[in-house]
């Protein structure tokens, strides 16, 4: 199983997860975060934002659909057609165990 | 060293803490997120909350169509609420132990929506004040 983090903008999290739930891929959990990337923030005139607002979404899938949810997920979160600086991040990572604690079962 | 991510009911965070300490953790951090799990399919199992809430629903102010349709998503899991996200690292001996805990401490009778639990590996941990590394920076 695989642990996917996207980092997207707030006003795009509600297509990624709509986009996501009509594929059957409806668990997920979203923290509110402020960060920067590459082009270190945006400078508007003197001031420099560097924390900017955007939606953490974690969710753990099985490893067979990872390519189809990342796909969905670069497809939703684009601003424009060519995407733009700021639409976001997802990392990857591995997941070991996965319990339900109602069920107290393992697995998703 | 494993890094366990637990999501809980917010009000079972009191609880969850003092299981945490109970089982012998080094430490751990909470933050307060949203999150849904998979959609209920078995309809039965959310009848009899579902004609509770509708019975307590103002119909004569809203359309009945409306109010089923918020009932419904409520009990569903198409919804988000708050839940507590805990993050605990651990030493790999000591997981089963700590899992066992969590779950102890957050099942309840409703059945769904008590939380999932992830073990995730770590590769590498230091601690900031000593600047040692590896299993002796968690315990």
């Amino acid at each position: 199983m695989l642990l996917i983090r996207a980092i997207v903008r707030p006003e795009k999290k509600d297509d990624v997860l709509a986009e996501l739930s009509s594929a059957g891929f409806n668990a997920a959990t979203m923290v509110d975060v402020v960060g920067r990337g590459k082009q270190k923030g945006i400078k508007i005139g003197g001031m420099v934002y560097d924390e900017i607002p955007k939606t953490l979404i974690l969710m753990v899938i099985p490893e067979e659909a990872k390519d189809k949810v990342i796909t969905m997920i670069l497809a939703a979160g684009k601003t424009g057609k060519e995407g733009t600086f700021g639409d976001g991040k997802i990392f990857v990572s591995p997941v070991d165990e996965v319990y339900t604690i109602s069920k107290g079962t393992a697995g998703l | 060293m494993k890094e366990i991510m637990a999501i809980v009911r917010m009000k079972k965070t009191g609880v969850t803490k003092k299981a945490l300490v109970a089982a012998g953790v080094a430490g751990f951090t909470a933050v307060k997120v949203l999150g849904r799990g998979n959609l209920v399919t078995d309809l039965k199992a959310i009848e009899e909350c579902k004609a509770k809430l509708l019975s307590m629903g103002m119909d004569e102010f809203s359309e009945s169509g409306d109010t089923e349709k918020m009932v419904t998503s409520f009990l569903d899991g198409s919804r988000f609420f708050p839940r507590r996200l805990f993050t605990i690292l651990v030493h790999d001996d000591d997981v089963p132990r700590i899992i066992e805990a969590i779950a102890k401490a957050n099942r309840t009778e409703y059945g769904i929506g008590d939380g999932t639990i992830f073990v995730l590996p770590v590769s590498d941990a230091v601690r900031v004040r000593t600047g040692e590394a590896g299993e002796a920076a968690i315990w």
